[in-house]
């Protein structure tokens, strides 16, 4: 395991949160009606990951090039802590040709080949894919891992199942990930699963399963770390659940009328609680915690001036790039 | 004598989840596992006659789970099972709330499955009435490796007066550390661990450690009061304790399970009895404290920190030495003598 970077993962996590934040603001911008998905700059469904922050950062620091993540519907923590580029991937997200995918995939679907870093709408579809791309390290002979990230109410899927029994049969090296939000669009996880932490279902298939509470980095830092060091050294796969937090809705525009707790959801924000421990430790400063929020700032507003500046994909290029 | 007795259970959602299942092949005890152990247990109770179990509640899905099995046919002789009308906070006042609740409504014992961190909350809180513990966590010293069947019978007996409680039971060493008053309080050992991470919690790079205190130290132990175990065995019911000094460069070597799986090789500096109400002062300047296993709280240099032990921990109830009270005393048996 590495050196611990706390205030490289601070700076990760800000940059994040300013990410999901700026594009909440542009995406409802210009909403006419409000309901109406398809209209405004940013087409199509949004699903942000504000709160999600320690996941992301806490795996992605132990990653290096070649390493490969699937992300699910929401992905752009983990794009963005994987080194995916902020304008191309914003780009895509606006729908222009200047985009990871020409335009044509949208926030759902960002690939990155140079990153090895994709993503889908489907639940849990990027699970199988994973086993994939850990599959191909092993037979390579190189020690990169493969990512799987999942939500808890993905668990229930027969593809989480399917790929947790593969990577045990095949030892692959590829750790699965489980953001537990408490909230399946809106569905409770105890009315949906039996067995309150899917932390417990890899004791099924011989594979180690860990449980990180409170949304902690440092404890998703160091859980990580040993699960990641475990399958490059060639001893199988892993898996880990964050107990983490949605801080905005399912999709922007969700009310969250059915959240019985969302009076309480700022209170528990990762970032402000991560910023009072690195002040405890002398390690972050005002001055730090102003310039580490203006860099990102501006990175995030450059990347959006980059969208609006590309073109939108001309209707006779509907079917390049394109298949299916 | 029988009384209308009731039983109070403390059951951890969270406990044996930790980094050690990957670092140390810990266990794995699921929460269906807690749940068939608690559905043991009540059988256990039940046969003692028990009347009234009265149990934490939590969002983790063992109250639920339990809950779900008492409606069952199957559970139609079980006690009557209530759950304490508490907040969630997903922490350790979960705990702490609960055991204060179940003492107000006058259980006559207190049947705890977690871990050492889990049995460590229970410090100051439960009193005179005993505490029987289930291991579930990762690494346990603290809670014996019964099976809960059989805890519900030692429970029972002792909460309905069918055994005199005073022949069963032994009150519980402790630690405190204190930097100027007590700041937390340990069952098993307190660890001073190099560097400023609390992160995971679980302590488990034997390079980080620098000294270890112990209530007790048993040879076949796990975990780090098997470094005193290995060096001096020390028991639970007398009334001093170690003070593990260590050094890496030190030629004194004792190889230990630091944790389940993991086996590491510790230099020893110096290993000395640690007497009751002996305040000792630790000897790093900066550092993070361990208790019980769990990497909990930071301090830096010029903050003075002292442990001491004392003999004021929870009344732990003895399975072993219960049921062989019961069989004594003919409790097990009906019909016909079968002592002569």
């Amino acid at each position: 395991m590495g050196e611990l970077d706390r205030l490289a993962m601070y700076t990760q996590m800000v940059r994040i949160r300013q990410y999901e934040s700026r594009i909440m603001q542009e995406y409802h911008a210009d909403k006419s009606p409000a309901w109406d998905i398809g209209a405004g700059l940013i087409p199509g469904e949004m699903h942000l990951a504000a709160g999600q922050e320690p996941a992301a950062v806490g795996v992605c620091a132990h990653l290096k090039k070649g390493d490969a993540i699937t992300a699910p519907h929401r992905p752009h923590h983990f794009a963005l802590a994987h080194g995916v580029d902020m304008n191309k991937m914003t780009a895509e997200i606006y729908g222009r040709t200047g985009g990871l995918c020409k335009g044509k995939g949208g926030h759902m679907h960002l690939f990155d080949p140079e990153n090895h870093f994709s993503c889908s709408g489907i639940i849990a579809q990027g699970l199988p894919v994973a086993c994939g791309q850990a599959l191909a390290f092993q037979r390579k002979g190189t020690d990169n891992v493969a990512i799987a990230v999942t939500g808890e109410g993905a668990a229930n899927q027969g593809a989480f199942h399917e790929s947790l029994n593969l990577a045990a049969v095949w030892d692959l090296p590829v750790i699965f990930v489980i953001e537990d939000n408490d909230w399946a669009i809106s569905v409770p996880k105890d009315a949906s699963t039996a067995g309150a932490s899917n932390a417990d279902r890899a004791a099924g298939y011989g594979m180690p399963g860990v449980r990180v509470e409170d949304n902690d980095v440092e404890a998703m830092y160091e859980a990580a770390g040993a699960a990641i060091d475990r399958a490059r050294a060639g001893d199988g796969p892993s898996l880990i659940e964050i107990h983490t937090l949605r801080l905005f809705g399912h999709f922007e525009g969700d009310a969250q009328a059915y959240r019985p707790e969302l009076a309480t959801v700022n209170e528990r924000d990762p970032i402000p609680k991560y910023a009072a421990t690195l002040q405890e430790l002398g390690e972050l400063t005002d001055d730090q915690i102003a310039s580490i929020q203006a860099d990102a700032d501006a990175e995030v507003d450059a990347a959006i001036e980059f969208a609006k500046a590309s073109p939108e994909p001309a209707p006779e290029d509907a079917l390049l790039h394109v298949f299916a | 004598m029988m009384r209308n007795a009731s039983v109070g259970i403390i059951a951890n959602p969270a406990s044996s989840r930790d980094i050690r299942r990957i670092v140390a092949r810990g266990p794995a005890t699921t929460t269906n596992d807690k749940i068939n152990s608690l559905a043991r247990l009540m059988e256990g109770l039940a046969a003692t006659g028990v009347k009234r179990v009265v149990s934490m509640s939590d969002a983790g899905g063992i109250a639920q789970g339990l809950a779900a099995i008492a409606q069952k046919p199957s559970a139609s002789h079980w006690p009557d099972l209530d759950f304490v009308d508490q907040e969630i906070t997903h922490g350790p006042t979960d705990t702490i709330s609960a055991v204060r609740s179940m003492r107000s409504q006058n259980v006559g014992a207190i049947v705890v499955l977690g871990g050492d961190g889990t049995n460590r909350l229970l410090l100051g809180e439960t009193g005179g009435t005993p505490v029987a513990s289930i291991s579930t966590g990762t690494n346990n010293a603290f809670p014996r490796h019964d099976e809960p069947t059989v805890v519900g019978f030692a429970a029972g007996y002792v909460a309905t007066g069918a055994i005199d409680s005073s022949t069963c039971t032994y009150r519980a060493k402790s630690l405190g550390v204190m930097d100027g008053t007590q700041v937390m309080g340990a069952l098993v050992d307190v660890a001073i661990v190099d560097g400023d991470r609390i992160a995971s919690g679980a302590v488990w790079d034997a390079r980080s450690l620098r000294e270890i205190f112990l209530c007790f130290a048993e040879a076949d132990a796990v975990g780090l009061s098997s470094v005193g175990g290995h060096l001096r065995p020390t028991s639970r019911e007398e009334p001093q304790g170690l003070h593990i000094r260590l050094d890496d460069s030190s030629p004194v070597r004792v190889t230990v399970p630091i944790a389940p799986g993991l086996v590491r090789e510790l230099g020893i500096a110096s290993v000395s009895t640690l007497e009751p109400q002996a305040e000792i002062r630790i000897e790093s300047e900066a550092g993070v404290i361990s208790v019980d296993g769990e990497r909990s709280m930071r301090f830096v240099s010029g903050t003075e920190i002292s442990v001491s032990l004392d003999t004021n921990g929870p009344l732990v109830l003895d399975v072993q030495r219960a049921m062989a009270e019961a069989a004594n005393t003919t409790t097990t048996t009906k019909g016909e003598d079968t002592h002569g």
